[in-house]
């Protein structure tokens, strides 16, 4: 009896036991973090530096950028599945005098996520202009999901961060006889890279999020209340002992 | 006054008034005087940060941009075992801490005994990158934490950290720097370094009773001096 009680027992617990170990595999066990200190491309001066916080296909991306051009649009993908490598100024194999996302393409490959600011993050944004920084400076902050092959270029060392929009002839915007080689209609400074970065497994093996909550509270508000309580007490006790001669001074006087 | 005076006198009364308002008051002034807050960093390092409406940071806080860093020696480095502050009188043992499901990063249990701890998913304090250590300012039940007097230390000050093979790495303050949990400067605090760094984290700013919870936390970042053999 007790022996055919515990074979269904035995099965139950088998059972659940990879639900236990699932739900204590999601505390970001796999998470790890990687991060791309940018250089710059075509001149542009563009520094700064990208963080990505991956916990399955779930990431977080962190952009801190300074030197492009202000008040134009910069789109930022994740580059996959080349060399894992930025181009130089010299791979100008055209030479146009840009580097172009074509002449980058062999060093750092397709794209493989679009950093959009809203919406849709595939390739199918990567030209979504109204949707990307516009800002001279970037500080860039976003969590979404990124696709199977995106995941297996980071882990492979293959995923590159590359900004692009450079302002390379100094008007203040993007224009110029050069057309880019994406979209003729648009000039080629609204779409050369500006910056590129591999990257890279980082020193901290899993960056936190946020900060931290290493207070709860007890110096910020009141720590002596047993003080203060006694204090109060005794005052309402001096007054109330001061009533009690005040009415006895008046009650003898009458 | 033919009453028998079975009940207190008059004087009674006074006296009795007098010296309830004695006790009263003292206990007031200790209680004023008992209170304590942490200290904060420097006006002049706090207003360098204290700018919430810029959200972007200048670059040139960005450490190390362009530049290749090397890899971390992490296995060369042994584990921290406690950590001590002369310049406030602090000395702890470190525990091992972790994320949360969240994914932020686990701070220490509170309990009477307050300890630090050092952040495990990251280098080990001396080995190249950013090493991590947190560690309380209070706690509701048990009062002052062990980093209590964090916003006090300056630029100068030495940090050591006492490690497993009995080698103690020495640091050295760079600079204390206040930010609001909000904006908090990920990529200055967790990303490559060049050399071996140390943070120290901790809360600051104003409490927010509502949430129970610090607007700020205060970091000190540290460069690695020297270190002295087992």
């Amino acid at each position: 009896m007790r022996k055919a009680f515990a074979l269904p027992t035995v099965a139950l617990a088998a059972a659940a036991f990879p639900l236990l170990a699932m739900s204590s595999a999601s505390a970001h066990e796999g998470a790890s973090s990687y991060q791309a200190d940018l250089g710059a491309l075509n001149q542009s001066g563009v520094t700064g530096t990208g963080m990505v916080t991956m916990d399955g296909n779930q990431v977080t991306v962190m952009i801190e950028a300074s030197g492009l051009l202000e008040g134009s649009p910069h789109a930022q993908h994740f580059h996959i599945g080349a060399q894992g490598t930025c181009p130089t100024d010299a791979d100008d194999t055209n030479a146009d005098g840009f580097v172009s996302v074509t002449e980058g393409a062999p060093f750092y490959g397709a794209i493989g996520s679009s950093l959009t600011t809203s919406g849709d993050t595939s390739p199918d944004s990567g030209l979504a202009i109204d949707r990307f920084p516009t800002t001279g400076t970037i500080s860039y902050e976003r969590t979404f999901e990124v696709t199977d092959d995106v995941h297996a270029s980071f882990e492979a060392g293959t995923a590159v961060l590359v900004l692009h929009g450079v302002d390379k002839d100094g008007s203040g915007a993007y224009d110029g006889t050069v057309m880019s080689d994406l979209d003729p209609s648009l000039p080629m400074e609204a779409t050369a890279p500006a910056a590129c970065g591999t990257l890279a497994a980082a020193q901290m093996g899993t960056a936190p999020s946020g900060g931290a909550e290493t207070g709860a509270g007890s110096t910020a508000g009141v720590e002596q209340s047993t003080a203060f309580g006694a204090g109060a007490v005794a005052l309402v006790g001096a007054a109330a002992a001061g009533a009690v001669a005040y009415r006895r001074r008046s009650a003898d006087q009458a | 006054m033919t009453e028998p005076s079975r009940r207190p006198s008059l004087r009674t009364w006074i006296v009795l008034a007098l010296a309830l308002l004695v006790v009263g008051a003292t206990a007031i002034v200790i209680g004023v005087t008992g209170q304590q807050s942490a200290p904060q960093p420097t006006a002049g390092t706090r207003s360098a940060t204290a700018v919430p409406s810029r959200p972007a940071a200048p670059t040139d806080s960005i450490p190390n941009s362009g530049v290749e860093a090397p890899d971390a020696p992490a296995a060369d480095v042994a584990e921290p075992v406690s950590v001590t502050l002369p310049s406030i009188g602090v000395t702890s043992d470190l525990m091992r801490l972790g994320l949360n499901d969240d994914g932020t990063v686990q701070v220490p249990p509170l309990e009477e005994r307050d300890r630090a701890g050092w952040y495990e998913r990251g280098p080990a304090p001396g080995a190249v990158g950013p090493a991590i250590l947190l560690g309380h300012v209070d706690s509701a039940a048990y009062g002052p934490g062990i980093f209590f007097d964090l916003g006090a230390v300056q630029a100068g000050d030495t940090i050591e950290v006492s490690r497993a093979d009995g080698s103690v790495a020495e640091f050295v303050v760079d600079r204390v720097e206040v930010h609001p949990k909000a904006e908090f400067p990920t990529i200055d605090v967790y990303g490559n370094t060049d050399d071996a760094q140390l943070r120290l984290i901790t809360c600051g700013g104003d409490f927010d009773s509502a949430v129970r919870s610090y607007e700020d936390n205060v970091i000190v970042f540290a460069t690695l001096a020297g270190t002295r053999p087992a």
